[in-house]
């Protein structure tokens, strides 16, 4: 039993490596084969060599990258975690202001980008404020369904030990939201890498979406399979560290979920 | 939904409502621990009307323990939500793990427990309130029959050292019986107090007793009202839907 969830578990492991890495096989050959110049799609082995030759240049526009992207996701969560209580805990910001944010989410952010640069200037400003505002909304709105999940029983059961309107959003509400408001989070974070991307299309001198949009007219590929890979990179660890995070947070809630699947065996 | 139901609980004793499903027992004594407000009556609690929330213990089919606290931060949630420091109130709920059967998994989190330990953990938490009335709404409800069996002769023995009032609601005949004092039966639609029964059984009492014959007799004089009752339910449910 034991030796067979071991190998089912490094199956789910190897499956997905093993289907990349046959693609990855299969580009290279094709492009060797059936000789695709460099310049319209470079092979994979190119690349990795570019990848290693402009490794510097790369690792200059990645942190600026990243800069937008730490801070401008750290900005939309404090906004969207404050504005999430406030409208789960007060019936009046619900009805005013929750229809103005599910109304904001309609706006295409790509067209009020080219304004943005307008508004407050070219400098790291409008990729954050882009970054920000689209990381915002999956945040806000995840916090507030979980904020509103509680079982009103245990609500009753609160009520009955005496506990306030307020003890029972911080001793309910709010560890009940916590599953919800990490699904928003990993959302948020899997976006923020395109956000900050479509914030240096529109105008910048730095960072990898620069770096690609400077690299295709000079027909440059490789490169922009470069900045492609480590704009992958850096999402897939900014994921995992959401992902650790929650773990942290909520051990709990892995520890039921595993105790439960174990029971149903 | 309920209409002229009268209760008189002295202090230190054990009463029992029972009655069939969709009477209103839940109601009732959402309305002594002061969840839901009567549309007419009043409830007395030592001479003082009005309910107030927090005056009762309350223990409802469900644990209700959070998934997130460990079983004895959930004990000490009321002492916690009164302001007693957390330390302290760790203490408190200490010395009455072993009494609860809780003693070795204080740090554990409720998944990890059984129903019947779930169910002991939620009680404690409850009486660590330290109220002297304490409502009971079909706490053994959800248990198997023999962890109810020994819910029951466990909280037979911990009332006679507490010296609480206890009102429990079920639909268990033998369970009113074995642990009241006096039981209320309560009639469908409108619920309305049909038969009150005191329960003369010598005490302490444990579980043997349901097959002794003046134990019988007593489940005779409820069974027979109940029985009638749930007849006219059935007969009246058909068009109606029913919900407890």
């Amino acid at each position: 039993m034991i030796f067979l969830k071991k190998a089912a578990g490094l199956l789910t492991w190897l499956l997905p490596v093993a289907i990349l890495v046959g693609l990855v096989a299969a580009w290279e050959l094709w492009v060797q084969l059936a000789d695709v110049p460099k310049w319209q799609l470079p092979a994979p082995s190119a690349v990795a060599k570019e990848l290693g030759s402009s490794s510097s240049l790369l690792w200059d526009h990645a942190l600026v990258t990243l800069q937008e992207i730490v801070v401008g996701f750290l900005a939309a969560l404090i906004a969207g975690l404050v504005l999430a209580g406030g409208i789960a805990y007060s019936r009046v910001l619900e009805r005013s202001v929750y229809p103005i944010v599910i109304a904001s989410q309609t706006v295409p952010i790509i067209a009020i980008a080219p304004l943005l640069l307008i508004w407050v200037g070219y400098g790291l400003t409008p990729k954050i404020i882009i970054v920000a505002l689209i990381c915002f909304y999956p945040i806000a709105v995840n916090t507030v369904d979980g904020l509103k999940a509680t079982d009103p029983d245990m609500v009753n059961m609160l009520r009955t030990l005496g506990a306030s309107r307020w003890q029972v959003f911080t001793k309910l509400q709010i560890p009940t939201a916590l599953p919800f408001m990490f699904s928003g989070i990993k959302i948020g974070v899997s976006v923020s890498v395109i956000a900050a991307v479509i914030g240096e299309w529109v105008g910048a001198s730095e960072g990898l979406g620069y770096l690609i949009t400077y690299s295709q007219p000079l027909f440059l590929t490789a490169r922009v399979f470069a900045a492609i890979f480590v704009l992958s990179v850096m999402g897939i660890g900014l994921f995992v560290l959401a992902v650790i995070a929650e773990r942290m947070m909520m051990p709990w809630h892995f520890n039921e979920k595993r105790a439960n699947s174990m029971r149903q065996f | 939904m309920l209409s002229g139901v009268d209760l008189t609980v002295k202090e230190g004793e054990f009463v029992s409502i029972i009655g069939p499903s969709g009477c209103g027992k839940s109601t009732l004594l959402n309305i002594i621990a002061g969840l839901d407000q009567p549309d007419s009556g009043l409830v007395e609690l030592s001479g003082n009307a009005g309910a107030k929330l927090g005056q009762t213990g309350y223990m409802q089919q469900k644990d209700l323990l959070l998934p997130w606290r460990s079983v004895l931060d959930n004990t000490i949630l009321g002492l916690e939500l009164r302001g007693v420091p957390r330390k302290q109130a760790r203490e408190q709920a200490m010395e009455f793990t072993e009494a609860f059967g809780l003693k070795g998994f204080e740090h554990q989190y409720p998944y990890a427990l059984s129903g019947g330990m779930r169910q002991r953990a939620s009680f404690l938490r409850t009486m660590l309130m330290g109220q002297d009335v304490v409502l009971l709404d079909e706490p053994f409800g959800a248990l198997d029959a023999l962890t109810r069996v020994q819910m029951q002769e466990w909280l037979l023995q911990l009332w006679e050292s507490l010296n609480k009032t206890i009102v429990l609601i079920t639909h268990d005949v033998d369970e009113a019986l074995l642990l009241s004092d006096r039981v209320y039966l309560l009639s469908a639609r409108p619920g309305r107090a049909t038969l009150v029964l005191d329960v003369e059984l010598p005490r302490p009492r444990n579980y043997y007793m349901v097959t002794s014959p003046e134990f019988s007799a007593l489940k005779a004089r409820l069974m027979e009202p109940l029985r009638s009752q749930i007849q006219s339910i059935k007969s009246a449910g058909q068009s109606a839907g029913q919900t407890d």
